[in-house]
């Protein structure tokens, strides 16, 4: 019974959220006239792939996709490490100011972009990042959603597991790769999967970061292209984004591997 | 005892360092400028609390927060059960579960510019696939962005779209920490699924639950590409929220002091809505 009200549930949801995903892809695929026709069609009824070819070929693809593989991945491996380092030692350490800082991290997950755009640009400027791709990825590994999941992942591994440790003398270092990082699967494999799809998709920063063309990321890429031709035609745009999802999806599927049911399992016994 | 203590703080300051430079410093010069009229063009000009007295009598900008509360209330309860019963069923590590995992991450995979003009097309009104549907099943086609309610309604409806995906995987990852011994203790007890649920694994969920309502919370919050693509903060001012008021008085107004004012107040909102959650899971 439980089962089939499940499975319900999950088809009932599979639809809401599929259609537009669906109704994008199978757009992506028609011409230019049937895109604007109306009734719309659910199915392309001339497949073509008209929209990935100006997608692919009009502009230096290669050089953007590049660019944002090298901000993405050095920023996501730099976001897992300070993330679980920091989300355990504000969930396990004790000092003081740990409250305080521990609220400051809930903050500073309102902040907006928009807020502090202006003043980051002076900073990222005086430190001399402008048209440099480590100005992409520095000022974005402190992640505060990123950090916030840390703290709340960290908060629930159990104390014992680290006084055992400690009472078999293991040092501080230790006790954290030996213990906690391998405990952490799930975090690190989740904060992974969140660092790089914020870093692939994101467009503020490469906006006021970079003005060469050289140095553009794909989203970045694809703003600037359609205010310069006046509209990239319909069909190129959601080509353009389906392809730009396959590394995040690649990224998700490889790191979903870390998920794993009772990590913790066996480790109360003692 | 004090060895302890000073080493596990050494492994918060890698991140310390990241959240001074690049979020605190630009909040505190946000801060000093908040005092000052700047157009980014001449010299900011001092003028003490004259932007804080102004806001308060800013009635677009107390609507502007109306608004944001409003969607909150209409968002995060949704997008709350939805991905925790998305989680429960998805948390097992199958080959289905795997794969409408990735299915349902997909929205929040997608670019949030590409996302929202999606949904745009999907809604609007002579041509859209939404009232296409309404129209042959024999409803009457909803001008979805061009009347207040179904607008804020369409913005809501957006936004539990594009968040399931990203809270679904907190889920996912809190349940994942809780030992396997606790269910299966239960079990023996003789708990049914529902009991199991209630009693064991949603207390035991308690750190990952504050997670996604705050996180959920902030985003809401913060949203600006979603509404500035679908509804620009019309029709009239019924989807303005406060950080689409904000930009537009910075960036097309040019009034970069009272924005930073403004910001000032909104984010001292938003942390007082964050604490009383913080407060109700703590106790």
């Amino acid at each position: 019974m439980a089962k089939y009200i499940k499975w319900i549930f999950l088809f009932t949801m599979l639809i809401f959220y599929m259609l537009p995903v669906y109704y994008s892809i199978a757009s992506s695929f028609k011409g230019l006239k049937e895109i604007y026709s109306y009734p719309p069609t659910i199915f392309p009824e001339k497949p073509t792939i008209q929209g990935y070819k100006e997608a692919l070929q009009k502009q230096d693809m290669s050089t953007y996709l590049k660019n944002t593989l090298f901000v993405a991945c050095v920023a996501t491996v730099i976001t897992v490490l300070i993330n679980v380092m920091g989300g355990y030692g504000l969930a396990k350490g004790t000092f003081i100011g740990k409250i305080a800082l521990n609220r400051l991290v809930v903050m500073t997950l309102f902040v907006t972009a928009q807020v502090i755009m202006v003043p980051l640009f002076v900073i990222i400027r005086r430190l001399g990042l402008i048209n440099n791709l480590w100005g992409l990825i520095l000022p974005a590994v402190y992640t505060p959603t990123g950090m916030f999941t840390a703290i709340q992942y960290m908060k629930d591994i159990p104390d014992e597991f680290l006084e055992s440790a400690k009472i078999d003398g293991a040092s501080e270092w230790a006790i954290f790769w030996k213990i906690v990082f391998p405990l952490s699967k799930p975090l690190i494999a989740a904060l992974a999967i969140f660092s790089f799809t914020w870093r692939w998709n994101d467009f503020i920063l490469p906006l006021i970061v970079v003005n060469r063309r050289k140095l553009y990321t794909l989203q970045l890429a694809l703003a600037v292209i359609q205010g310069e031709y006046g509209g990239v035609p319909w069909n190129t745009i959601l080509a353009f984004s389906t392809v730009s999802i396959i590394p995040t999806l690649i990224i998700f599927l490889v790191f979903q591997k870390f998920f794993m049911r009772g990590i913790t399992a066996g480790g109360l016994k003692y | 005892m004090n060895k302890v203590v000073s080493s596990r703080f050494i492994f918060t300051i890698p991140a310390l360092i990241f959240l001074s430079i690049f979020v605190l410093l630009p909040i505190f010069s946000v801060f000093v400028m908040s005092f000052s009229n700047w157009d980014l063009l001449s010299p900011p000009r001092f003028v003490g609390w004259s932007n804080f007295a102004r806001l308060f009598e800013d009635k677009w900008f107390w609507n502007s927060v109306w608004v944001s509360i409003k969607l909150l209330i209409l968002t995060v309860p949704m997008t709350f059960f939805i991905s925790l019963a998305l989680a429960v069923c998805l948390y097992k590590e199958t080959t289905s579960s795997k794969i409408l995992r990735a299915l349902f991450y997909w929205p929040y995979m997608m670019p949030a510019v590409a996302g929202t003009t999606m949904w745009k097309w999907l809604l609007s009104y002579d041509l859209g696939l939404l009232n296409h549907v309404l129209k042959s099943v024999g409803f009457n086609p909803v001008p979805w962005l061009l009347k207040p309610t179904a607008a804020l309604i369409a913005i809501a409806l957006l936004r539990t779209w594009g968040m399931t995906g990203l809270l679904m995987m907190m889920f996912i990852t809190g349940l994942q920490s809780i030992p396997e011994e606790l269910h299966e203790a239960a079990k023996v007890d003789g708990a049914n699924r529902w009991q199991m649920f209630w009693y064991v694994t949603f207390p035991l969920l308690k750190n990952t639950n504050l997670l996604v309502l705050t996180t959920d919370i902030a985003h809401v919050f913060r949203d600006f590409a979603g509404i500035y693509v679908l509804t620009g903060g019309g029709p009239g001012y019924s989807t303005m929220v406060t950080p689409l008021y904000i930009y537009n008085t910075a960036f097309t107004q040019w009034r970069i002091g009272y924005a930073y004012a403004m910001s000032i107040v909104f984010l001292l909102i938003s942390f007082a809505i964050a604490m009383v959650t913080l407060r109700v899971r703590e106790r």
